[in-house]
């Protein structure tokens, strides 16, 4: 079976539908929603509590600290796919490998986790 | 069920290099002209993923699997590359209050 | 290659040593590291061996190559101490580690007989780089610097990437004798055989990538401001194992991949060239400021090491090694005082890096005054020094290359080298002549060792070259 670009019809078919829909759904409520102005209904984010401070409030560094170990540690699930797939072949020698790459990762876990990076209260 | 080399295939390797030679360039484009670290930064990882692309391309079409090797290793040396480049990023912002690559002057030539 | 896996263990091993013990005894361990490296890296002595299905080769070349980059990293380890003695925002063990895994990525990019292994060479020490650039981290210079190399340095990286990937197309391999066959066999002129303009853009790219990593001059500009904004122990690091390494690299890639497209890289490399010694030596002159204006001579080597890269002939193997040799040794001691004296200097709270500070060094530290000299000496190329052979040999190589654009080239070098001595006289004469006072600075035994190291070695080098020289 060969696929052609025609096969790919349905898809701009759906594409269209749902850009359809998104349009005519913030036309129709631009047109059928009444409009009223008051300082609480302008606010930024309207939800009944009033509030506080800037959205750019300063977050802690941990959180940051956080996602780049987890950017690191899972890209380096990109290697097990090849030898998943070979697994079989590989057979013991690429056993052996995958575990001295992963003691390396853990090495460096342990190493994150000794400097005390995932203690959140400090 | 279709290899996915083979349904890579059915577009011109033409087309393929065409395509990343101009996401390359508009990664360069980016580099040379923004003024923000971020985006420069998101732009040298467009020209990283320009190279991804072409060595795919490239590899199906040789039916070779080295190209995809390849593209696993630049993959996972762009993520420690990002995650030394964010933390320099957090670093000047905690400093100076931006990242704006313009009042980075004080060394001069 | 048994080098590069010591190296990565140690460098896990000071890591967690860093939890353990105290600094000096962290310098002791990690010097001990790249000395065992060192050994292990000779032990390979004329065997030549494939590793890791045919990721790596080890040859004679390459073992050399290692050993300058090795004994640099001792060299600069030793002169270590305690990166400022500022115990709260300073980690030793981290850095040590990362300066080993540094030296093992060095060490991959001279050693490599793939793409792939010169891709992960290269960014194992471009990102270990970035991060001790910025290691000073309340120091904006600092950051400025580690934005820059970082930002310039994966600019590099991915034209270079991208240059691997079209040589790729249309060759099929990243195997560099794998490239080096279909390019020969492509040669015939400069026709354009199928995806020929594919592979001479490829090897363009990946010209331009290295020469971005080598700081040759039209390339360049990230190199004064990274350098000066970069803490000096890690300066003296970059511009003796980072420049080394990557001249290795290209050396090894255009020696083997493409000499059959000399006159492709050939002739570009020739502007290049000229341009990169003008430009570093004549702006070298202005420079205010020591440690900047040792950046610009950084770029000014780069440039001699060039034209022994241009000039191929049998002799070029052993003159890059003679010259980076010579031109590490006398870097390193030539930061070494630099770092002594404005550590021992501060002015407004940093560290005085002017050739004011040098001023009436040898009144009451003839020591340190001396090593200084030789060091500016061999960095200039006066006879009697290391520097002076180097140069000789290099000079040597382009003249037997019968090119007339060599004989163009040459008068260029030798006309910068004349420049150079003007400039590099400049240090000898603030710490001579010019009036200042500068107390008598207590050196640590390890600073003693290591200066005598480097300046006798300096000296052995230059009044017998033929020790060294002939081993290569």
């Amino acid at each position: 079976m060969n696929y052609q670009p025609s096969d790919y019809l349905p898809i701009i078919v759906q594409l269209g539908a749902a850009l359809a829909f998104i349009v005519l759904t913030m036309v129709a409520t631009h047109w059928l929603g009444p409009k009223r102005h008051s300082s609480k209904k302008d606010d930024v984010f309207e939800c009944g509590i009033e509030s506080i401070g800037d959205a750019r409030t300063p977050i802690s560094v941990k959180y940051f600290l956080v996602a780049i170990l987890f950017v690191l540690f899972d890209v380096e699930i990109v290697f097990m796919y090849p030898w998943a797939v070979n697994f079989k072949e590989l057979a013991w020698d690429g056993f052996v490998e995958m575990v001295v790459f992963m003691s390396f990762l853990l090495l460096g876990f342990i190493y994150v986790i000794k400097k005390g990076v995932l203690k959140w209260e400090k | 069920m279709q290899q996915l080399p083979d349904v890579i295939r059915q577009i011109p390797l033409n087309n393929y290099v065409w395509f990343s030679a101009a996401l390359f360039c508009i990664g360069i484009i980016g580099v040379l002209t923004r003024r923000n670290a971020i985006i420069i930064f998101m732009s040298i990882e467009l020209m990283l993923n320009a190279v991804n692309l072409l060595l795919a391309a490239f590899s199906s079409y040789k039916a070779d699997p080295a190209g995809q090797v390849f593209v696993f290793f630049i993959m996972a040396v762009a993520a420690a590359e990002v995650a030394v480049g964010l933390a320099i990023i957090v670093m000047i912002y905690r400093n100076i209050q931006s990242i704006d690559v313009g009042i980075l002057n004080k060394l001069k030539w | 290659m048994n080098a590069i896996i010591a190296l990565s263990l140690s460098g896990i091993a000071s890591l967690f040593l860093g939890f353990s013990t105290n600094r000096k005894n962290l310098l002791i361990t990690t010097l001990l590291f790249v000395l065992v490296a060192l050994g292990l890296n000779l032990a390979d002595w004329n065997h030549e061996y494939f590793w890791f299905n045919n990721m790596l080769k080890t040859d004679n070349l390459s073992i050399n190559f290692s050993s300058v980059i090795l004994l640099s990293t001792a060299l600069v380890v030793a002169i270590s101490r305690s990166f400022g003695d500022d115990e709260e925002h300073t980690h030793p063990a981290e850095y040590y580690a990362i300066m080993l895994f540094a030296a093992a990525g060095a060490l991959m990019m001279v050693t490599y007989e793939n793409m792939i292994m010169l891709f992960v060479g290269l960014e194992i020490l471009s990102v270990s780089m970035y991060i001790l650039t910025g290691s000073d981290k309340r120091n904006l210079r600092s950051n400025e610097a580690a934005l820059k190399y970082f930002l310039m340095g994966a600019f590099a990286t991915g034209i270079l990437l991208f240059g691997v990937a079209l040589v790729y197309g249309a060759t099929g391999s990243f195997n560099i004798h794998g490239i080096g066959e279909v390019v020969s066999r492509t040669k015939k002129g400069m026709e354009l055989f199928e995806g020929g303009v594919i592979l001479y853009a490829g090897i363009i790219l990946i010209f331009i990538g290295l020469l971005f990593k080598v700081s040759a001059a039209p390339f360049h500009f990230w190199t004064p401001d990274v350098y000066e904004g970069a803490p000096t122990i890690f300066t003296t690091f970059m511009s003796t194992v980072v420049k080394t390494a990557g001249v290795a690299a290209m050396y090894r890639l255009l020696s083997i991949s493409f000499p059959a497209v000399y006159g492709l890289w050939g002739n570009p490399l020739v502007w290049i060239t000229c341009l990169t010694l003008i430009v570093g030596n004549i702006t070298a002159v202005y420079q205010q400021s020591f440690k900047r204006m040792l950046a610009y001579s950084s770029i000014s080597h780069a440039g001699y090491l060039l034209i022994t890269i241009l000039a191929k002939t049998p002799n070029t193997n052993g003159s890059i090694l003679f010259y980076s040799l010579a031109y590490s040794i006398a870097t390193i001691s030539a930061f070494a005082v630099l770092m002594i004296v404005s550590e021992n200097k501060p002015k407004d709270g940093k560290p005085d890096e002017s050739f004011e500070a040098l001023n009436g060094l040898s009144v009451n530290n003839p020591f340190l005054a001396f090593v200084l000299t030789v060091s500016m000496l061999s960095l200039a190329g006066i006879p009697l020094t290391a520097g002076f052979f180097g140069k000789f040999f290099i000079f040597t190589d382009a003249f037997s290359n019968v090119s007339p654009l060599f004989k163009n080239i040459l008068v260029v070098a030798i006309l910068m080298s004349a420049v150079g001595v003007y400039y590099y006289f400049k240090p000898i004469i603030a710490v001579y002549m010019k009036k200042g006072e500068i107390a008598e600075i207590q050196l640590p035994l390890i600073y003693k060792i290591t200066l005598i190291i480097t300046t006798a070695l300096t000296i052995i080098l230059g009044i017998a070259p033929d020790l060294v020289k002939n081993m290569f």
